[in-house]
């Protein structure tokens, strides 16, 4: 027993090493001066210690206003979704409802089948949402997993509070705010998790819907800058991307560190609650 | 190691992803919505803003001010400042206001791709490279410009004056028109060639290689002189240096494989990877790494500037003394230089692609990046005036040097011969040109911006911001190499256009493959033959009898 848990140790610390050797990198890269990094002398430890590039980096305007986009988009997004996700799993919940099987068909259906690049694109100009937050916000506000999930968790909760509080003379809305969001902050923390890490990492909403540099979230601005430098497609690509010049390691790693930290720090204070989340559609109450 | 995370594989695959994607149901979009019913556009009356009496040469002014609408792309180290003369200096000359759809460099081409294919690209389309428009024509969704091209003064004197009448012609596509106007070169030299050490070769190997069996002895020189080197390299997955050295055995590889169509010298097409030339390059190159003279990780890595063993360190530290690159490069391995071996004990040049069996020949020549237009201009009251404003931006010499250099005797100043020289309170930090200088005519203000300035230039501009290096590797190319002839052009209709796409691109594939495997050894070279058989069972005939059809019918058309 002992050495199985030796073994299991030795593993599990290798394992760590290997999932953290590339934040552990990055971060030694953006504390690192540029010509160590060429020199490819950076692995564990900054070679050439300066802040500069974080001060460069921060005096920045547009990696701000995009920063500041992103937290909005964050934020906005995230409080859209749960509204929608947590009302229309409430309603999933309730096995009496006429149609019920209708709308659970209607949302599984898009997890199947969806209108493609193009179509998606013109539907979302049509609707006059390019370049403006609701492009990024409103398509993907029902994830229908995490749907299928809370609605679930719902039906678990016991029925006899709903009813005593009926008895007591509350209606639905006063059932489902006073009694059950109590009841379900461990997978209202969850999906808050999840639908705000979506928000945080999604670039690919913002680079088809918007057109406007001010309105880009930060992620498409790493995205171009760390991208950008590295393309060999074509010689008009390749020449292009060595007449300019080329943005230096230690500007991408910097870029990344900021990026990430928001998240980084959320993540261990909800863990407790993403753990217990993610059993919540597998265990039967 | 950053090389490691700077690339991520999974970036990679959604990029490609997207493509797919995007040409796919940019078809069905596309089919969906052809309304082009051939009717002619009358000029006349959409004139608004246009000059009666413009000409070649002359300032272009619109009588009304009207807006136009460009795709604007975003490099991640040139972002539109407030500071930019740039877009108010043009508005402020022509009247013309332009609004900008801005799409970030790295994913530029996916997103121009959608945006025509939903029918939302903006009026002007800037960075095209001969060939990007040809996925476009069937859809109707670009303007046929070669039906416009009279009221383009500036354009047609040019292509005059410096002969590129017969490349135009080549831009047809298969109904005789030309979709785009490309950005034109008084001279055009290859962009991407060797970066040596001039100094290294001078001293140990005898002086500068003219060809590629020249190139051999003095690498082995060098090699001798430096054990530890592996002395030739590429960095840009071996297409850059396949690219320039194909010429020389008369075939096509690389960056320029293109449909992978030369002639055989009796009227028809073959095809280039199956031809003894491109053997005897395959087997050149498998001799260079046989011997330890070529680098093989720079044959499939990128030179993505991400450091730890890139071309540029490799240079720096004297383990490689001859490497692909553009004169960006040529500044790059020089900075690099600096470094470890120090300022002035060291020469980089860019020297002529070295000459073969075919000759001192190099690419045939070229154009370089120009723009299309969307047809929904054909609708616009300003139709005449775009093309005119157009003409000025792309090809009016005064246009061309606005767009480089700034505002005449404000950023830069220019003498009785024609001399241009930067003031000195201004820099332009991508060529090294007054570091000192603290405003930066391209980052600050917006000029040499990659969007507009490269397009076309003549042989005076082209040389009035480069360094003397790559002027007198301009002069090298031109008095010691012979352009090649012009591939023969064999536009496919919109059929054939999805019948070769689906035959090359695993030709291709298979070419690319195993080109690499011969040459790094992986495969030997005596299989030759079972690769030409590998090629002909995934459909080689029927892919090059398609291309000589197109080319008899092309030939037919024009003739």
């Amino acid at each position: 027993m002992r050495a199985f848990g030796a073994v299991n140790a030795t593993l599990l610390v290798l394992l760590c090493v290997l999932m953290l050797y590339p934040f552990i990198t990055v971060l030694a890269q953006s504390f690192s001066s540029a010509g160590a990094i060429n020199a490819g002398k950076v692995s564990f430890w900054p070679v050439g210690f300066n802040v500069d590039t974080y001060a460069a980096v921060m005096s920045d305007g547009t990696f701000w206003r995009n920063y500041g986009n992103t937290v909005l988009y964050t934020a906005v997004g995230t409080t859209i979704a749960m509204v929608l996700t947590t009302t229309y799993a409430y309603v999933l919940s309730k096995k009496h409802l006429k149609g019920r099987n209708v709308l659970i068909g209607i949302a599984v259906f898009t997890m199947f089948f969806n209108g493609g690049l193009v179509p998606n694109y013109v539907l979302i100009s049509s609707l006059g949402m390019k370049n403006t937050m609701w492009a990024i916000v409103l398509p993907n506000a029902i994830s229908v997993f995490n749907l299928l999930v809370m609605k679930s968790f719902f039906e678990n909760l016991p029925k006899d509070l709903e009813e005593a509080a009926q008895i007591d003379g509350l209606g639905w809305y006063g059932i489902f705010g006073r009694i059950v969001l109590p009841l379900s902050k461990a997978v209202i923390a969850t999906m808050v998790l999840f639908y705000s890490v979506q928000y945080w990492n999604d670039w690919f909403a913002a680079f088809l819907y918007l057109d406007k540099s001010e309105l880009f979230p930060v992620t498409l601005f790493l995205r171009n800058l760390i991208a950008g430098a590295s393309t060999t497609a074509s010689e008009g690509a390749a020449a292009a991307g060595t007449t300019t010049a080329l943005v230096s390691t230690n500007i991408q790693a910097v870029t990344m560190v900021l990026t990430v930290i928001p998240i980084l720090c959320v993540y261990p204070f909800v863990q407790r609650y993403f753990v217990s989340g993610v059993m919540l559609g597998s265990v039967k109450g | 190691m950053s090389g490691a995370f700077g690339r991520m594989p999974i970036g990679a695959t959604r990029r490609e992803f997207i493509g797919v994607s995007i040409a796919a149901s940019s078809m069905v979009a596309l089919a969906a919505c052809s309304s082009d019913d051939g009717s002619e556009v009358d000029i006349d009356e959409q004139s608004k803003g246009a000059m009666d009496d413009f000409a070649a040469d002359t300032q272009f002014t619109a009588t009304e001010p009207f807006t136009l609408s460009l795709l604007w792309t975003e490099w991640p180290e040139l972002p539109i400042k407030d500071s930019w003369t740039f877009f108010d200096e043009v508005e402020q000359r022509t009247n013309v206001k332009f609004e900008l759809t801005t799409i970030p460099f790295s994913d530029a081409v996916e997103k121009r791709s959608l945006l025509i294919s939903a029918g939302d690209a903006p009026q002007v389309i800037p960075l095209i490279y001969t060939g990007d428009e040809t996925s476009f024509v069937s859809s109707g969704a670009i303007l046929p410009i070669s039906d416009y091209v009279e009221h383009m003064p500036n354009f047609q004197k040019y292509v005059e004056e410096w002969d590129l009448a017969d490349m135009v012609d080549n831009l047809k596509q298969a109904d005789g028109k030309y979709y785009m106007l490309p950005g034109l070169q008084e001279v055009s030299v290859p962009v991407f060639t060797l970066i040596i050490r001039k100094d290294v070769f001078e001293s140990v190997a005898g002086g500068i290689p003219e060809t590629w069996d020249e190139m051999r002895e003095a690498l082995v020189k060098i090699k001798a002189e430096y054990p530890d080197s592996t002395p030739l390299a590429d960095g840009f997955e071996a297409q850059s240096m396949l690219n320039y050295a194909s010429h020389a055995w008369g075939a096509r590889a690389g960056w320029g494989f293109g449909p992978g169509m030369v002639d055989d010298g009796g009227g028809k097409l073959e095809y280039t990877a199956v031809t003894e030339g491109y053997k005897q390059m395959v087997e050149y190159f498998r001799g260079l790494v046989a011997d330890g003279l070529l680098d093989t990780d720079s044959l499939t890595a990128a030179n993505d500037g991400s450091g730890g063993g890139s071309v540029a360190e490799k240079f720096a530290n004297e383990t490689v003394f001859a490497a692909s690159g553009s004169n960006g490069t040529a500044i790059e391995f020089a900075q690099a230089l600096n470094e470890t071996v120090g300022e002035g004990n060291y020469e980089v040049l860019q020297i002529a692609p070295p000459g073969g069996p075919a000759g001192q020949v190099v690419e045939p020549r070229n154009f370089w990046n120009g723009f299309m237009l969307n047809s929904e201009i054909t609708e616009s009251e300003h139709f005449l005036a775009t093309l005119q404003f157009l003409d000025w931006l792309y090809y009016n010499p005064e246009a061309r040097e606005l767009l480089r250099w700034g505002v005449l005797d404000e950023t830069y100043t220019k003498d009785a011969d024609g001399k241009i020289e930067l003031k000195p309170e201004y820099s332009l930090n991508a060529f090294n040109i007054n570091p000192d200088g603290e405003t930066d005519i391209q980052e600050d203000l917006g000029w040499s911006n990659s969007v507009f300035a490269d397009s076309t230039e003549s042989r005076a501009l082209k040389e009035s911001y480069n360094p003397s290096e790559f002027v007198a590797y301009i002069d090298a190319v031109l008095s010691t190499r012979t352009p090649r002839d012009p591939y023969p052009p064999a536009p496919l209709d919109e059929l054939e256009l999805e019948q070769s796409s689906l035959l090359a691109t695993p030709l291709k594939d298979t070419v690319d493959t195993n080109t690499l495997k011969f040459i790094t050894g992986d495969r030997d070279i005596a299989e030759w033959d079972d690769y030409v058989a590998e090629l002909e069972a995934q459909g080689l005939a029927e892919y090059v009898d398609l291309m000589n059809a197109a080319r008899d019918r092309f030939e037919e058309e024009n003739s």
